[in-house]
């Protein structure tokens, strides 16, 4: 893996070029999270092959490229957002365009009272003190080097506040519309999602680019679920082949909260989605369902920190993925259990379906448990379609490729059937459907 | 309808079918019966083109065209079904619209139009309620947590929506108790007729006494040794097959 000079220079290089937007007016408090990130950028361990996180995922690739920082709001044609947009789908919307909130493209009205939903920046001026609050909370480790360049450059994102009790009927949507004509652009949303006690909501977003782009789209969400709170969470990742995609997501919860989260990946050249959870009071309950896809020049990296540090909290871990061609997908999920959290409940699998001989799965399921009155289990499972099931189709008039379709939507279903967006599992399904054209493709 | 000469087939180079020959008329119900490893189920599956078996000599003509050169689902288009011993489990696939698809799929490669969702539901409705099967097995995925009974019920299910002209019916009576097994020999029942051939693969009579047979086989070591009506499988119930492929050995 690239060396920790070539690590620092990249990241310093990107710093140096956001110096401009780092003068600007800020509260005091962001200018310090901001330096202090820029110090840690010089003295984090950086990343190696040895670090069981990053074994399998090389990033090599990723700091070849001398990406900017995107500064400037780019000028997204009506067409191209129009086509971003899922039909007769009712919902608050915010559309970032290569980082940068549109609001002219958003869909802000009819929130109710008790919901602040704008971008991090008109946060920092309309509600600093909040924002001050929570902003950093949950991203309580040092993180890595992508996590702490996030912070170090942070200039926009989602800024989502739902005051107690307040249930949100209709779902937010934030779209990320990525597009760079010239020079590969850094682009890096910072969202905040904070629900006070006994709030609900149910958030969707969509990372897309209309075209081949090439850029580094290294978003991180802090989410904070108080006492009771419940967060539907969607995440579709349908970027462009030659897009690097990080995703960090940062969850703290507090007593009996319920975090529902599902991602879908299956665009990029390089993507990583990163969940790193923590239960802070007891009965907390978190639910992570995940499908993959890769193909030929892809890697879709799953990396799971699942935390129990408290008693009595249950959380379900289910990833499945469909490769193909010469695609390569890593899992890596692991539930820790402290010997506080005693009652703990967890459940991780990872099921992987392979349809090529060239595609390559590292899949590294972990239980760590100190407390000894749990219920815990994992599986992980690597297998090609079953002969016996395709036959069975086939000997009922089914041609051999709609039956092979059929047992890929049928593997994925158990993960896409937990949507409850009908909007959305439609796009799953079809998105789904065009991608196995395109291994029929491969295949030949 | 079905002529089969002088068919070898192998499995990882084991013979198994030394030479098999069998004619089917239409409207004609044969058995074939025959003891553990004989080559029963070996000959469903060489018929319905499950792969993985070597066929090194041999012919088998369906309606007088070369029925080996189909793939499997060619095979259901031109009316081959064949009913599993083991159906398998389908995760995901949700049951009802597995039996449109297959229904369809055969409509069209038949040149036949499409059966739109209503008449489609309501024919596999009522030939569910024949087969005195659940209905909330059809909204669940195929096969998924099936008892054995239900299964073999689903298969025969599927046999009656796709209308086929020779259905192989592959150890359809194992795992039944006396009740399932009338019920669904019933179902079969209702399906014959002068147009349709049925070919009952079997280890035991009991099966014969609902569903009863123009002409029973006996399949010893790859190859029928003898023919008959029914009296023929009264008697192996009676002698056991010792008695013939002592015979079959002599």
């Amino acid at each position: 893996m690239i060396g920790i000079e070539q690590q620092r220079d990249w990241a310093q290089q990107l710093v140096a070029a956001s110096a401009a937007e780092l003068t600007a007016v800020q509260p005091d408090w962001m200018s310090a999270a901001r330096a202090a990130a820029v110090q840690t950028l010089s003295t984090l361990p950086l990343l190696d092959r040895k670090q069981e996180a990053w074994r399998y995922t090389r990033i090599d690739a990723l700091l070849e490229h001398r990406f900017l920082p995107a500064t400037a709001a780019p000028a997204v044609p009506t067409t191209i957002l129009n086509s971003c947009l899922l039909p007769a789908f009712d919902a608050s919307r915010l559309v970032f365009a290569n980082g940068r909130f549109m609001p002219w493209m958003s869909n802000l009205h009819d929130l109710p009272a008790g919901v602040q939903l704008c971008s991090l920046r008109e946060a920092l001026t309309t509600n600093p003190e909040q924002l001050a609050t929570w902003f950093g909370q949950a991203v309580q480790q040092p993180g890595h080097v992508f996590t702490a360049l996030n912070t170090a450059l942070v200039n926009d994102g989602v800024y989502l506040h739902i005051e107690k009790g307040v249930e949100l009927e209709q779902p937010i949507e934030v779209i990320y519309i990525n597009q760079c004509a010239d020079a590969p652009l850094l682009l890096q949303p910072r969202n905040l999602v904070i629900l006070e006690p006994t709030a609900k909501a149910t958030l969707i977003e969509r990372f897309i680019s209309p075209d081949e782009s090439l850029y580094f789209h290294n978003n991180l969400s802090e989410i904070a679920l108080g006492a009771g709170a419940a967060l539907s969470h969607y995440r579709m990742q349908d970027e462009s082949r030659s897009a690097y995609h990080l995703g960090s997501l940062y969850l703290s919860q507090q007593q009996h909260s319920r975090y529902h989260g599902t991602s879908l990946a299956f665009g990029g050249r390089w993507a990583r989605t990163e969940y790193n959870t923590s239960f802070r009071q007891e009965g907390a309950e978190c639910v992570l369902n995940g499908l993959y896809t890769v193909g030929d020049q892809q890697l879709n990296d799953v990396h799971l920190d699942v935390r129990h540090s408290v008693p009595g909290c249950t959380s379900r871990e289910q990833f499945k993925g469909v490769l193909y061609g010469k695609g390569r997908a890593v899992f890596d999920g692991r539930i820790l259990v402290e010997k506080q959290a005693q009652r703990s409940d967890a459940v991780l699998t990872n099921d992987n379906l392979v349809l090529s001989r060239d595609a390559e799965i590292d899949t590294k399921p972990q239980l760590e448990i100190h407390a000894d009155d749990v219920r815990c289990s994992h599986g992980t499972t690597v297998g090609r379609l079953d002969p016996q099931q395709l036959f069975y189709l086939r000997s009922r008039g089914i041609d051999a490729l709609t039956a092979r379709n059929m047992l890929c939507l049928g593997f994925a279903g158990e993960v896409l059937d937990t949507i409850d967006v009908p909007v959305l599992r439609e796009l799953a399904d079809s998105r789904l459907v065009s991608m196995l054209g395109d291994a029929t493709v491969a295949a030949e | 309808m079905l002529a089969i000469s002088n068919l070898h087939v192998a499995i990882e180079d084991k013979p198994i079918l030394r030479g098999l020959d069998l004619n089917i008329a239409a409207g004609e119900v044969h058995a074939v019966m025959g003891p553990n490893g004989s080559g029963k189920s070996t000959l469903a599956h060489v018929l319905a083109g499950r792969e993985g078996y070597q066929i090194s000599a041999g012919e088998v003509l369906f309606e007088g065209a070369d029925l080996l050169a189909l793939e499997p689902e060619q095979r259901a288009h031109k009316g081959v079904f064949l009913g599993m011993q083991y159906p398998v489990e389908l995760p995901g696939v949700n049951n009802m619209m597995f039996m449109r698809e297959s229904v369809n799929a055969v409509r069209r490669a038949r040149g036949e139009p499409e059966l739109d969702a209503v008449t489609f539901i309501s024919q596999v409705r009522k030939q569910a309620s024949l087969l005195e099967l659940d209905e909330t097995l059809l909204k669940r995925n195929v096969n998924a947590g099936f008892s054995g009974g239900e299964k073999k019920r689903n298969e025969i299910l599927q046999m009656a929506m796709l209308e086929p002209k020779l259905a192989i019916l592959d150890e359809t009576d194992s795992g039944l108790d006396i009740d399932a097994l009338r019920v669904i020999a019933s179902g079969v029942n209702a399906l014959r007729s002068p147009q349709r051939s049925i070919l009952l693969i079997t280890h035991y009579q009991r099966l014969l006494d609902y569903i009863q047979p123009d002409y029973v086989h006996v399949l010893v070591a790859g190859r029928i040794v003898r023919s008959g009506d029914r009296q023929l499988a009264l008697e192996l119930e009676d002698k056991g097959y010792g008695w013939i492929t002592g015979e079959a050995a002599a």
